[in-house]
């Protein structure tokens, strides 16, 4: 399954500079094309699409999103297990083990080493086995966002 | 996207740079899972009878795992399989790290290398295109300074496997290194890829890995987690009493069925390493090569290996892939390198109580040295301890040893020889490729101290104290392997709980059973064998195994994974598949199985007069016919049957 790119593109190759499946080619303001064989269904390309020009692997149109409000991954040590499956799950490589323990001890931990690349994606989340990992609205951003807008 | 595998292999063809994709049908996974399963597959049907292991038609491949990345856990091993050139039949190592979980993001299975490259290159795996890229820059780098400079140029998430300058060197001790020092160190084939002047494979894929039913593989996961992380009072322990649990256990002539949950907390306690000093004093141990015991070596040189001492220098664990427990570590170092990985239980007394040394910081030392070089730290440490026994005999003289003064325990002469046999320089050269070829060169009754089975030296687990090391270090197609069976692995992998017809060890034994001759024996033998194939096709770590097999759901993540619905018994019957082929693909490169025996040292022929193992003598030659026969394999000389081979639809 893969995500297809409508008659609505416009070439403007914002989906191109973020697949991280390298999945996505196209000439400049000419319509794109996505590769079945490589598409991951990671979703980025359909949020950052400024035509609403992609749909989902079930044919849904995606909305496009502020990178800003993109969920991001928050991960519960409490539960974490370090097995470094959410690591290696990230496309992007946005997650990274701790090269220093966590608290007391010797234990490591995972934690989101590079949040602006995070695509948002959720695989980490979907792929943990002790569930330990929800996405959510990135709380901290949005706030200097917000104040920003107010100002 | 359900499947759990990728359904296709990459063959490069090192000799004229093409590369060719192939896809692999559904029944072959059924038959052999994929990792060491599929490599045994591809290497028998298409590597020519009697290939040179150093020439063009020797094959090496980089398998994954069945279940890596299904959402199993300790499920993240690779296995690099070929031919041998230490032992010129099948050759294979296992490794964990994250290079297991890269092959299948690449969209592969498996990538195979034939050929021989003209100049140094490296494989370049990234969004569905592979290319050789040139490696002359790299070319006399150590592993880690090479996994750095890739990283650096391809970034973080690449997954890199590499061959230090032992490899380079076609050093027959050499192995494959990834993540910083997670090696796959036996069987030599560091030399293979050497020779193909292969300097690295370097992957960066985000396919993803798909699972039949993903939320049963989740619940799954859950119980087995729920025993990882099985509190147990042992943990409290401090590492002095394990020593002293492996002097009870010297003592007493009655021993019980040994747990793994016992293991497991050692594992997560200390790492491997947690069985250091308890070996050494329950006779597990060889040391002195093979000739000394706990007498030679008692508690106070031991202590200086004690967990707990070890423990300290570790910074933060290391976690492989997929796992759960951690029983790797990055530790502090001084001198030369910051960091090592923590060393093994195996590396600190091969380099340590094999060779009679007693100082930690030079196996700290060692270790990384001999990681980023790509060298075996067992081969290493066993071929220096065989070197040293010549010198002392005095069939090395210091002409010979370029003035090295190589006594027991010398500690600056065994990090000079080891530093030489790296460079192959001076005597260096004549160790490089372990103590069987070197013997052979150095003549002068040099065979009398070699220990080995089948050109490879067995790991630090005397089959005197645990016969059935010595019965898996005999038998197995990859001979001098310890990480498939003994009488403490059955034990522990507990298979006679989920499989029909396996015997179910006596709670509480006599220690002097262990030796007796039976039919029980060899079924526990060959159950083993056939699991852990099994195992190496699903890509689990044998410690994972460990826990026990109602603990670990191996079957059921297979199933749940697959959609199959195959019992326990149809499973070990893939495992006796992928056995019997690796013993197939033996006999056709012309190997005797007998040959391949350990040395009469390290099976008690002349018995040790005292220590944990006095007296003891392993009949390995009995042993393997009962062994054989369990497989229809002939009992008197090894080899696959033609009905047995018809009956498991090998052609």
């Amino acid at each position: 399954m893969s995500y297809t790119i409508t008659e609505k593109c416009n070439g403007c190759g914002a989906c191109m500079r973020v697949c991280p499946a390298g999945a996505i080619s196209g000439e400049k303001k000419k319509p794109h094309k996505i590769e079945v064989n490589l598409c991951i269904e990671c979703g980025a390309c359909g949020r950052v699409c400024p035509q609403g020009g992609i749909l989902d692997a079930e044919g849904v149109s995606c909305a496009m999103i502020k990178r800003s409000e993109w969920l991001k991954p928050e991960i519960t040590l409490e539960t974490c297990l370090a097995c470094g499956i959410c690591i290696d799950a990230c496309p992007v490589g946005c997650l990274a083990m701790s090269e220093q323990p966590r608290d007391k001890g010797v234990d490591a931990y995972p934690y989101l080493k590079d949040a602006k690349t995070c695509i948002g994606c959720g695989f980490c989340s979907v792929e943990c086995p002790a569930d330990a990992i929800v996405m959510q609205k990135p709380v901290k951003t949005q706030n200097v966002t917000d104040a920003k807008e107010s100002a | 996207m359900n499947k759990p595998y990728m359904g296709k292999i990459l063959m490069v063809d090192l000799s004229n740079g093409t590369m060719t994709e192939e896809a692999i049908t559904d029944s072959v996974y059924e038959q052999y899972l994929s990792g060491m399963g599929l490599g045994a597959y591809i290497l028998f049907n298409r590597m020519p009878a009697g290939a040179d292991p150093l020439g063009p038609d020797n094959i090496l491949g980089f398998c994954s795992g069945l279940l890596t990345g299904t959402g199993s856990y300790f499920s993240g091993r690779w296995t690099l399989v070929g031919k041998s050139p230490l032992t010129g039949g099948w050759g294979d190592a296992n490794c964990g790290g994250t290079f297991s979980p890269a092959i299948k993001r690449c969209g592969y299975d498996a990538i195979f290398f034939k050929g021989i490259s003209s100049n140094p290159v490296y494989l370049y795996v990234k969004n569905g295109k592979a290319t050789l890229q040139d490696a002359t820059a790299l070319w006399g780098q150590d592993a880690v300074e090479t996994e750095e400079a890739l990283k650096k140029q391809y970034g973080q998430k690449a997954a890199v496997a590499v061959i230090g300058p032992a490899g380079e060197k076609v050093s027959l001790i050499s192995g494959v290194c990834t993540d910083k020092g997670r090696i796959a160190a036996r069987s030599g084939l560091g030399a293979v890829m050497g020779v193909k002047k292969l300097k690295a494979v370097v992957l960066d894929g985000v396919q993803r890995i798909g699972a039949h039913d993903p939320a049963a593989m989740k619940k799954l996961s859950r119980h087995c987690a729920k025993w990882t992380n099985f509190p147990m009072p042992l943990s409290l322990l401090p590492g002095t009493m394990m020593a002293l649990m492996g002097t009870f256990l010297r003592v007493t002539p009655v021993i019980f069925a040994q747990d793994g949950l016992l293991y497991k907390t050692i594992l997560k306690k200390w790492g491997t390493g947690g069985m250091n000093q308890m070996s050494v004093e329950m006779g597990d141990s060889p040391l002195k090569n093979w000739n000394g015991s706990n007498v030679d070596f008692p508690l106070k040189k031991s202590r200086k290996i004690d967990p707990d001492i070890v423990k300290k220098a570790e910074i933060v664990k290391y976690h492989c892939y997929s796992c759960p427990l951690g029983c790797g570590g990055i530790c502090a170092t001084k001198g030369k390198y910051s960091h090592t990985h923590k060393p093994e239980y195996e590396s600190v007394l091969a380099l340590g109580g094999l060779c009679m040394n007693e100082d930690l910081d030079s196996i700290f030392y060692l270790n990384e040295f001999l990681n980023r070089a790509g060298m075996d730290t067992i081969s290493a440490g066993a071929t220096a301890a065989f070197a040293i026994e010549c010198y002392e005999k005095g069939i090395l003289t210091k002409k010979d040893t370029d003035g090295l003064e190589l006594k027991w325990g010398n500690t600056g002469a065994i990090i000079a020889l080891i530093e030489k046999m790296v460079k192959r320089e001076g005597i260096g050269d004549l160790l490089a490729d372990g103590s069987k070829v070197a013997a052979a060169k150095i003549g002068r009754g040099a065979e009398e101290c070699t220990v080995h089975a089948g050109g490879q030296e067995p790991a630090m687990h005397d089959g005197r104290g645990d016969p059935g090391f010595n019965v898996h270090y005999s038998v197995e197609p990859t001979p001098g392997r310890h990480t498939i069976g003994a009488h403490l692995y059955y034990e522990m992998f507990q298979l006679w709980k989920r499989v029909k017809g396996l015997p179910k060890p006596t709670p509480l034994f006599m220690k002097g059973s262990k030796y007796k001759i039976n039919k029980e024996k060899a079924q526990a033998s060959a159950a083993c064998s056939k699991f852990m194939s099994l195992g190496n096709g699903a890509g689990m770590c044998m410690f994972g195994l460990f826990l026990g097999s109602k603990r670990i759901p191996t079957f059921d993540w297979l199933n749940a994974a697959t959609g199959w619905k195959f019992t326990p018994e149809e499973y070990m019957t893939i495992g006796e598949r992928i056995q019997t082929m690796k013993q197939a693909f033996n006999v056709k490169h012309g190997i005797e199985p007998k040959n391949n025996f350990i040395s009469s040292r390290a099976q008690g022929k002349i018995p040790q007069k005292e220590g944990a193992n006095k007296g003891r003598f392993v009949d390995v030659e009995k042993l393997a016919s009962g062994y054989w026969e369990q497989f229809g394999w002939d009992k008197n000389t090894g080899k696959p049957k033609d009905e047995t081979l018809r009956k498991l639809g090998i052609k």
